[in-house]
């Protein structure tokens, strides 16, 4: 026994004692790349691209997790894009350049180890960038928002998407190093990665895969989705595992040069080769689910279709208006939005006791068109028009129009027709048009415009006599077209009322 | 023009790589080419040419580096003639080689454009070679290809960018854009041929 267990114990010693030397060592080299690193320096740079270019656009949409996560995943690593390829072909290209690959191939540890430590600190540099932006984000973010907390999918795709861009990068300098490589390599990456996403068509595209796609291609950030329902991470998962694999195969074909790791470095390439192709496979089998996400069947997990539990936020107007929580800052323009046709219908039969916000509803078009409806029930449910002030191109004049176009209309025409529906409107008499073209308070931007092709059921025509008593009767104060309509609803909703008799 | 001469500006357009750069060149404008008869939305139309732009810019500014230093500026006289001639012309020669390869397909902004774009970025190039030398030059034209993209990107989505410091994002015929585009380009020629690209004693750069 000891004859046979003696020898064994120093070997494991010395066994232990190479391997600690070996991560020591690699400490120690990735410790020497960190402090001469390229990307340190081009740290400044991702900075003020992505405060130019991102933070700004992010910061000023309205403060709700969806928006600005997902606005972030699209925007963080197209402003990393640059700096973080061009740092890693600049260092991939280091000994190439230097012309010193024949002097360094005698250290002790082969090039494919060294690379991956430079490759590691290039890439650990990069990733402190993109944190520092996720961070100052979120963190504003959650001292802002109403309701809700962080979506990490969207911050891991762009997390993942570093170690690709670096990865590509560095590979570009490692084999072709020369004064022009990083910036062709950097061209080359941002024009693949910007303008791929325009492949993309449909639910069905394979382009989904790309990391700078948050969520459906045509819907992108948008305020309905993953609000009412919980954010999808089926796409993320997909964009992870092709960003991951597409690394691995790249730093994989990296070592297979290298004669004594070939076999190693080709099953690592092909493992991440499997990986990336899997991924987009999996892509190209989403389908847009009607909460506005792209689910994939193969990883959709189907408790993840449960509507979030809210308690919802109302305020205390004539006729309550309850939006979901997130939407809580929005809650005081939709009331002054239609704060008239409020004071006015309240109490009046067939007004809703309530107005609660319900989910948009998303449906894919062929193409890239993508349908938003709502499947609203009378009087008593709306949904929050898209854009919201502070999106791309919204505004609050645009915001209160289409307010007064959807619920003003929908709740004025409900009241006055006696809840019928537009839909089942045989033909509304003109006293009733002219009540509601009066009660209704299209901002002045509508007003301009021929409202006949969306709403000619339900508005009077243009200079007729009825569009005169609307005006006259939109002329008297919410209080005293609320009394008159408390004492002549039922005559005007059985046809007895003419166009004289309106106030 | 002297065999002499001739061969200096030969010697020193193969210092600088010039051959390589002209092929780039012309794979550039053939890659801007191909690219124009894919079908690109409104967005893609309009960033596209910026993208090739700057990468001809990025490759003017990286071959004014030099690989001889203090002996060619002691024994050069011609020096800075040769890097302004160099300079002129590789800006020049992209510039008609972008608008040979947008000629007859729908190229967003046209040739004044193209000439304002290259020149511009050219210039920023030729800046980031005085100050951080001819390796590291492309680092400026390709971080400003990425406020230009934005820039472009704002047209539709306002507010719109208006500074004419991102000339990409104003109209071909904008005077403020083309003036600041030429004021940076003057200012580029102006340092890279009074002072050439920065010599790095201890290397081409960091790490």
């Amino acid at each position: 026994m000891t004859a046979t267990s003696a020898p064994a114990a120093p070997r494991a010693t010395v066994a232990r004692r190479a391997a600690g030397s070996v991560i020591l060592g690699s400490g120690r080299l990735l410790r020497l790349e960190l402090r001469h690193n390229a990307m340190l320096w081009l740290l400044p740079v991702a900075f003020a691209l992505f405060w130019y270019n991102g933070y700004r656009e992010i910061m000023a949409l309205p403060p709700m997790w969806n928006l600005r996560a997902m606005t972030l995943q699209n925007r963080l690593l197209f402003d990393l894009m640059v700096p973080a390829t061009a740092a890693a072909a600049w260092m991939g290209s280091r000994e190439g350049r230097r012309g010193i690959t024949e002097l360094v191939t005698g250290t002790a540890r082969p090039r494919w180890s060294r690379q991956l430590a430079t490759w590691g600190a290039t890439t650990a540099w990069a990733e402190v960038g993109c944190l520092a932006c996720v961070a100052v984000v979120y963190l504003i973010t959650a001292r802002q928002a109403s309701w809700g907390g962080p979506l990490w999918w969207p911050a891991v795709v762009s997390a993942a998407g570093v170690p690709a861009l670096t990865a590509i990068g560095f590979a570009a300098g490692a084999w072709f190093p020369g004064r022009f490589v990083t910036p062709l390599v950097t061209v080359v990456v941002f024009f693949g990665l910007a303008f791929g996403t325009q492949a993309a068509s449909g639910d069905h595209a394979y382009w989904q895969v790309s990391p700078l796609i948050a969520g459906a291609f045509d819907i992108g950030a948008a305020p309905g989705v993953a609000s009412f329902y919980p954010y999808l991470p089926d796409l993320s998962i997909a964009q992870v595992m092709f960003a991951a694999g597409l690394a691995v195969a790249i730093l994989g074909a990296l070592g297979i040069p290298v004669a004594r790791m070939r076999w190693l470095a080709a099953a690592v390439t092909a493992a991440g080769l499997a990986a990336a192709g899997t991924a987009v496979a999996l892509a190209g089998t989403g389908r847009l689910d009607p909460h506005g996400m792209i689910a994939i069947p193969a990883l959709h997990d189907a408790a993840a279709g449960q509507p979030v539990r809210y308690t919802p936020a109302c305020n205390r107007s004539p006729i309550p208006i309850c939006v979901h929580p997130a939407y809580a800052g929005f809650l005081p323009a939709v009331a002054t939005a239609v704060g008239s046709e409020l004071t006015e219908f309240a109490g009046l039969p067939g007004a809703p006791a309530r107005i609660s916000q319900v989910a948009p509803v998303y449906q894919q078009e062929p193409g890239n068109g993508i349908n938003v409806s709502a499947h609203v029930s009378g009087a008593s449910q709306f949904i929050v028009p898209d854009p919201l002030p502070g999106q791309p191109g919204g505004t609050s004049d645009q915001f209160a129009a289409n307010l007064a176009q959807g619920l003003g209309l929908q709740l004025a025409s409900h009241v006055i027709l006696g809840g019928t529906g537009r839909a089942a409107i045989p033909g509304p008499g003109q006293a009733g048009l002219a009540v509601i073209a009066g009660s209704v308070r299209f901002p002045p931007s509508v007003e301009a415009r021929d409202l006949a092709p969306l709403y000619g059921s339900l508005l009077p025509q243009p200079g007729s006599p009825a569009a005169q008593a609307a005006r006259r009767f939109a002329a008297l104060s919410p209080a005293a077209r609320h009394a008159w309509l408390a004492a002549h609803l039922a005559a005007l909703r059985a046809g007895r009322v003419t166009l004289a008799q309106l106030p | 023009m002297t065999a002499a001469a001739v061969r200096l500006v030969r010697m020193h357009a193969v210092s600088r790589r010039v051959p390589a750069a002209l092929v780039l060149l012309a794979a550039c404008a053939a890659g801007l080419r191909g690219t124009l008869y894919g079908h690109w939305d409104a967005y893609g139309a309009l960033q596209l040419p910026l993208v090739f732009e700057t990468a001809c810019a990025a490759i003017i500014a990286v071959t004014a580096g030099s690989p001889f230093g203090e002996p060619e500026r002691a024994t050069g006289r011609w020096l800075p003639y040769l890097r302004l001639g160099t300079a002129v012309t590789f800006t020049a020669l992209a510039s008609g080689a972008l608008a040979v390869a947008g000629t007859g397909m729908p190229l967003a902004g046209g040739f004044p454009d193209i000439v304002r774009n290259v020149a511009g970025l050219t210039g920023i190039g030729l800046l980031c070679a005085t100050v951080l030398g001819g390796p590291l030059a492309w680092t400026g034209p390709l971080a400003y290809l990425v406020a230009g993209v934005y820039g472009l990107y704002t047209d539709w989505h306002p507010p719109a960018l208006s500074t004419p410091w991102i000339w990409p994002a104003r109209p071909p015929h904008d005077v403020g854009g083309a003036l600041c585009a030429a004021a940076v380009f003057a200012a580029g020629l102006a340092a890279i041929t009074l002072r050439g690209a920065r010599e790095r004693p201890a290397g081409d750069g960091p790490a």
